[in-house]
């Protein structure tokens, strides 16, 4: 090999981020690129909830300060959107036209909020609290003891639930099968798992028992500025309306690259796309299970925390298989407490 | 060869002088720098008709349209969509491809209610051509053999004419009334219809050999209307019962649901609804479902949802309706309860492959890897196969069991041509079309002894640039479409709601302004030029270069551009027409008017 590697790494969340670093310390000299279509370095989105604590300046926020990217010579690219992946040239492409070589790719993209395409239509009324400028746009919003309307209710936006009603907000969840997501419970426990949520005080609709969310309207005026209406024809007014799906992968970059794709980049145990420059880890991949005998993601910040870890250390010589770090099960307690691993984040 | 070429179409009343041209390296510019075209099976002259529409003469568009294609209200609507993967709008870097079937639809949408069909009519013949199957191939043969002359009579089994697109292809996708306009409009010159009226060697119907005894030509556009098998293990208690799926009243191939369906015939189905196949046939069953009632209904695919042959506007739609796409799984058995009722479907975990030679991805079975995937309703859509029991006589077939044809269009038989899906297997509306058109310009060279028509370059002065660059920054339009709650009709006879609603007159003009009318041939003299590189300044890509030279292949395409790195080796100034995004910069810039523009595009005239 001539001169040292060029590493190029699509996101900086968690295991973008974690691939970074153990990149640097087992390749000293290797030049380590971090792309970023978000205008802040790395941050926990996990934290977002804190911006109704009082938390409002996004230094606050930052897992490593800015001048942590220069001191482990870390390129760091921040509002720059991949367009395309190459694979045979080896270059990404990027939105304004840059073509950026590199010997290895790491895909780790992750996963944005999916918005089931029946709701598509009304996307203009809805909100998004998946970064902090969003977060910050929903806490400008949404008035002291204001309502917020989740729709679905995955375990982010239900922990996101949790502090709303810490801070006098109301939360009304129209529950359906992404509630809960990505954890699939059978009926008898969801029904404790919603009791306990009902006793938090979160208002429980039943929105798939009665037809589904036909419709968000715009509130009249004087009124909530917003309305959630059902199949049945009922109303539920609402400050805020907030989508909580769970994720879909963010891969629309790397479908011409040639790479396999299902929903996800398909990956190997070992992280190894079908192509051998390739690497992926994080919400975006689906990894083949020897054990279920089907590609699967693996959720939750320690599991994606290790995926990065993983695969910057099979990128520089190893080839160990990922091992699932995160337990997966949702359970109550006494009735007045959720568990979740996808909780455990501070 | 010059001459004034008066425009047929009320719409635009102008005349140009125009020269033609066969030179290969006229014909080699036009199959090369208009993708669209060179992709689109019937040949359609898309510049030509987006430019039409630009200056809102959506008549003049649509009949620049029907030349190449007779319905193209219709393919405005299910085309494939194989030039907008071409569009150069679409090549890295450019952005987004036009939506140049959207604008297809436009111009017949918003064309005159007393919009002027034009026909270039040919002297009656007095040859009987005799053509089996009135679907996209048969119509288009149809159309163009009775403009050229002859007396066409076209037979099909169904009662009504349109083959596939009216049997095979849901309401909601193609209306009726559009699909009955534009089918009289290919017909009406004297073309005769026998529906319900089938060719075979049962008692009672028409034989093969009986028809070409009394035409002088029979063209053979049957189709593709037989499922292909899926052979499945049958599991539960209920198997023992059973010889096959089929014997599940719960299991039905896809496309005998949808041509049962529309013919009038009631079919419902029960509660989950698994449909496996991955073309339009499988999105429209499980879209279908959905209106009868399902409870849900999941399409189950080999590969992977990127690489399914379907417009992703249809695969949105159809998730929209809240249909479910799951991939990398392959059916291998259905289970059945005592009953003989389906209760799942037994999958085998895929992954992927290479690439298939035909482009598609390979799925590879996971040895060991079986699950069942619950549900009530199968729906087998994995493709279709031609018949060929009603031939009473010997045709030679090739190794699909397809009719074999020659270079001239006719099989074995002498004076039995064919086209179409039925020559071809399974394929698209508009290759079809294009299969049709073409046959008919052979079955008509046989009949007459010679190619009336042929293919030259018409190559038009054009004054100045007809585009502006901000156009480059129009986003591409995104079409209306039906709220959800009336594209599910409420009862039995409510009556289906088509989902997209075509473009409006802003968006049309806007998205018409987006196409680069790559059938703009920009030039510079090299003799008038004075090399001050004002138009390479002013360029947004690299698309005028100071060359040694340039290859031009045997196909009359160029080639390689030898780029001069050095001022005294510049043999040339050339503008990359592949580059060009026709945005007319260099025009302006240029201080002695040495660049000049035409218009070059395929026309078809009479030979001598």
């Amino acid at each position: 090999m001539s001169g040292p590697r060029r590493h190029v790494i699509i996101g900086t969340g968690v295991a973008g981020n974690q691939a970074a670093h153990t990149l640097r310390q087992r390749e000293p000299d290797g030049s380590i690129s971090l792309l970023t279509l978000s205008a802040l370095p790395f941050y926990n989105r996990y934290d977002l909830p804190k911006v109704f604590r009082g938390i409002h300046d996004w230094r606050g926020f930052l897992v490593d300060p800015p001048s942590h990217y220069e001191e482990q010579r870390i390129e760091l690219r921040r509002c720059t959107r991949v367009v395309n992946v190459d694979a045979q040239r080896k270059v990404v492409v990027l939105a304004h036209n840059e073509e950026l070589p590199y010997d290895t790719l790491l895909v780790a993209s992750g996963g944005r909020a999916y918005l089931p395409e029946e709701l598509s239509e009304f996307r203009d009324l809805l909100d998004g609290f998946s970064s902090f400028e969003q977060a910050m746009a929903v806490q400008r919003k949404l008035p002291q003891g204001g309502r917020v309307a989740i729709l679905g209710g995955d375990m982010i936006g239900l922990d996101l639930a949790r502090t709303l009603l810490d801070t006098g907000h109301r939360v009304v969840l129209f529950a359906g099968k992404f509630t809960f997501w990505p954890h699939t419970e059978p009926p008898d426990q969801r029904v404790k798992l919603l009791d306990v949520l009902e006793r938090m005080g979160v208002q429980i609709v039943d929105a798939e028992g009665r037809g589904g969310i036909a419709s968000i309207q715009a509130g009249a005026a004087g009124f909530a500025t917003r309305r959630v209406v059902l199949g049945d024809g009922t109303e539920f007014p609402a400050d805020v309306v907030l989508p909580s799906f769970g994720l879909v992968p963010s891969v629309e970059f790397m479908l011409g690259s040639g790479v396999a794709i299902e929903r996800g980049l398909l990956v190997s145990p070992t992280l190894r796309t079908s192509d051998a420059s390739i690497m992926a880890a994080g919400d975006v991949c689906q990894i083949w299970s020897d054990e279920h005998k089907r590609y699967r993601f693996y959720y939750g910040w320690k599991n994606v925390r290790s995926m990065g870890e993983l695969a910057a250390r099979n990128l520089t010589g190893e080839d160990e298989p990922f091992v699932p770090v995160q337990d997966e099960s949702l359970h109550e307690h006494d009735g007045t407490v959720i568990h979740s691993p996808f909780w455990e984040y501070a | 060869m010059s001459a004034v070429v008066e425009r047929q179409h009320d719409e635009a009343p102008v005349s140009v002088q125009a020269s033609y041209s066969e030179d290969p390296r006229d014909v080699g510019w036009v199959v090369q720098n208009i993708p669209c075209q060179a992709a689109c099976p019937a040949g359609t002259n898309v510049p030509g008709y987006i430019r039409a529409i630009a200056e809102g003469r959506h008549g003049e568009g649509y009949e620049i349209n029907r030349a190449a294609n007779v319905l193209p209200g219709v393919l405005g609507r299910i085309c494939s969509r194989p030039c907008e993967p071409a569009c150069r709008h679409g090549w890295p870097g450019n952005g987004e491809s036009v939506g140049i079937c959207d604008l297809k639809r436009s111009a017949a949408d918003l064309k005159n209610a007393g919009h002027r069909i034009t026909e270039r009519l040919y002297a009656p013949t007095g040859k009987r051509v005799a053509i089996v199957g009135a679907g996209p191939a048969g119509v288009a043969a149809a159309h163009d053999l009775s403009v050229l002359g002859h007396d066409v009579t076209v037979f099909d089994r169904e009662q009504h004419f349109g083959g596939m697109l009216r049997y095979g292809i849901p309401e909601f996708r193609l209306p009726r009334d559009i699909l009955d306009v534009e089918l009289r409009n290919a017909l009406r010159l004297g073309v005769e219809f026998r529906g319900g009226h089938p060719i075979g060697k049962a008692p009672g119907e028409t034989r093969l050999t009986e028809l070409l005894k009394t035409h002088d030509a029979v063209l053979l556009a049957a189709g593709c209307v037989a499922p292909l098998p899926l052979a499945l293990k049958l599991h539960g208690p209920g198997a023992a019962k059973m010889s096959s799926e089929t014997d599940c009243p719960d299991v039905e191939h896809g496309l005998p649901f949808l041509m049962a369906l529309h013919r009038g015939e009631k079919r419902s189905v029960r509660g989950r609804v698994a449909v496996v196949g991955a073309g339009y046939t499988a999105l429209d069953c499980a879209r279908v479902a959905m209106r009868l009632g399902a409870k849900e209904a999941t399409i189950h695919i080999r590969t992977t949802e990127e690489y399914i042959p379907v417009t992703k506007v249809e695969i949105f739609e159809a998730k929209r309706e809240s249909v479910r796409i799951k991939g990398l799984r392959a059916p291998v058995g259905i289970v059945v309860d005592e009953d003989g009722r389906l209760t799942g479907v037994r999958f085998v975990q895929n992954r992927l492959g290479a690439w298939r030679p035909d482009g598609r991805r390979q799925a590879i079975a996971i040895e060991g890897s079986e699950f069942i995937e619950p549900c009530d309703t199968l729906l087998i859509a994995i493709g279709q196969r031609t018949v060929n029991d009603f031939l009473d006589l010997a045709v030679e077939l090739d190794q699909w069991h397809n009719v074999r044809i020659g270079d001239d269009g006719m099989t074995s038989v002498r004076g039995l041509f064919a086209a179409g899906d039925y020559v071809t297997g399974p394929t698209t509306v508009v290759e079809a079309v294009g299969r049709g058109r073409q046959a008919a310009q052979r079955v008509d060279a046989w009949l007459m002894g010679k190619s009336r028509r042929k293919r030259v370059v018409q190559i038009t002065p054009v004054q100045a640039p007809l585009r502006e660059r901000a156009y480059d920054f129009i986003a591409r339009q995104q079409m209306r479409t039906a709220p959800l709650q009336e594209r599910i009709a409420k009862g039995r006879d409510a009556q289906p709601c088509e989902v997209e609603l075509g473009l409006d007159g802003e968006q049309t003009a806007q998205e018409a302004r987006r196409c680069y009318l790559c059938n703009l041939k920009y030039q510079i003299d090299i003799d008038r030029c004075i090399y001050c590189r004002a138009c390479i300044e002013v360029a947004p890509r690299n698309c005028i270069l100071l060359v040694e030279g340039v290859e031009v292949r045997s196909d009359g395409s160029y080639g390689r551009l030898q780029e001069a790195r050095d001022w005294n080796r510049v043999g040339a100034i050339w503008i990359d027409n592949n580059e060009c995004i026709r945005c007319g910069a260099c025009y302006r810039a240029c201080p002695v008017d040495c660049i000049t523009i035409t218009r070059n595009e395929f026309v078809e005239v009479d030979t001598p």
